[in-house]
């Protein structure tokens, strides 16, 4: 128990690292990425180079997945601050968000299904 | 602000969490979405407690520590999953293209039809990509950055909420199909979606976040114009 505690800890300070790294290359190159994305791109890099074994962060790694969603909570409470907007044209922007989301995830969707049935054959 | 109301905002934060995840995992159903309720309950609970979004800023600042390190751990599924992208990098790339416009098409034609601004128009393009990116193209075409994040969390809510129904709807079953549309649309709150639905649609996410975020960035400032007054 105590040492599956302390090898995600270590995991996630591994994982942690890669994030800096990430974030510091974004600053270096000026790339348009944000840290976080740059940071998965690199460990994907690792990982398939075979430099780090899946094993070696997949209690950290599995763990933070797991509970992806729950970072996305307290980001959310941030939309308490656009009430004033809300109550002025909250219906407008609001139907105008949700036809743009629905449009995109089913071009994607049924784009991606339809071509990947094509080159899986 | 003292430690035990920053403590008291944290534990309020999880329990949410707690409770609305095993909800959602009880029913599966995506209208019970654990962002989506927790959210609700936790604004609810600091108006009635009198608190402001300000109170809650360090308790949010030390609850999102980990997001950078988690987004890395996409890389993980991404491995797993990476004959999927050998194999088919030609509509993965396609998808999430034809997705990204699509989104950025729809919001910035139907604002214009019902006359808003310029500002808000712009504000309104970048928002299917994850927060960080999309504040600073707003910002350089010309946008309001903060009302942009709140469009990227609103997006993130809608379309985790939303595109289940969507993709089910028209018939979309194959995860790597839903994984890559709940990440180009709605970026890290859809992949979060993506990953309870199972592991490929969740690797499928991060990737669709990460093209998503690239091709919005180089090619906004020549795209959003085209729809502009």
């Amino acid at each position: 128990m105590t040492s599956r505690f302390f090898s995600i800890a270590w995991q996630i300070l591994l994982l942690w690292l890669v994030f800096r790294c990430g974030t510091y290359l974004v600053a270096l190159l000026h790339l348009a990425l944000p840290g976080n994305v740059a940071g998965m791109l690199l460990m994907f890099a690792l990982l398939a180079s075979g430099v780090v074994k899946p094993a070696r962060i997949e209690a950290g790694g599995g763990f933070l997945l797991k509970h992806f969603a729950f970072f996305f909570i307290p980001i959310s409470v941030g939309l308490m601050a656009f009430g004033g907007l809300m109550r002025e044209s909250g219906l407008a922007l609001l139907g105008i968000l949700v036809l743009s989301a629905a449009v995109g995830v089913v071009v994607t969707g049924v784009s991606v299904q339809f071509l990947h049935a094509r080159s899986s054959r | 602000m003292n430690a035990l109301h920053f403590a008291g905002l944290i534990a309020l934060t999880l329990g949410a969490y707690l409770v609305t995840r095993r909800i959602f995992l009880a029913y599966k159903y995506p209208l019970l979405n654990p962002v989506f309720l927790s959210t609700l309950v936790i604004i609810a609970a600091l108006k009635a407690g009198g608190y402001t979004l300000a109170d809650y800023q360090p308790a949010k600042e030390a609850m999102t520590f980990l997001l950078g390190p988690a987004t890395v751990a996409l890389a993980l599924p991404l491995y797993h999953n990476r004959a999927v992208l050998r194999n088919h990098a030609l509509p993965v790339l396609i998808g999430v293209i034809a997705g990204s416009l699509a989104t950025m098409a729809a919001a910035l034609m139907a604002g214009r039809l019902l006359g808003l601004g310029k500002g808000v128009l712009i504000s309104l393009g970048p928002k299917s990509v994850t927060v960080p990116i999309a504040v600073e193209i707003s910002r350089l075409a010309g946008g309001e950055p903060t009302l942009t994040a709140a469009f990227v969390v609103a997006t993130g809510m809608i379309g985790s909420i939303l595109g289940p129904f969507a993709l089910s709807l028209s018939r979309v079953k194959n995860p790597v199909a839903r994984g890559l549309a709940l990440g180009t649309v709605s970026h890290g709150q859809g992949t979060a979606v993506a990953l309870l639905e199972g592991e490929t649609a969740g690797a499928m996410g991060g990737v669709a976040m990460a093209i998503a975020a690239l091709l919005t960035a180089l090619i906004a400032p020549y795209y959003l114009p085209l729809f502009l007054p």
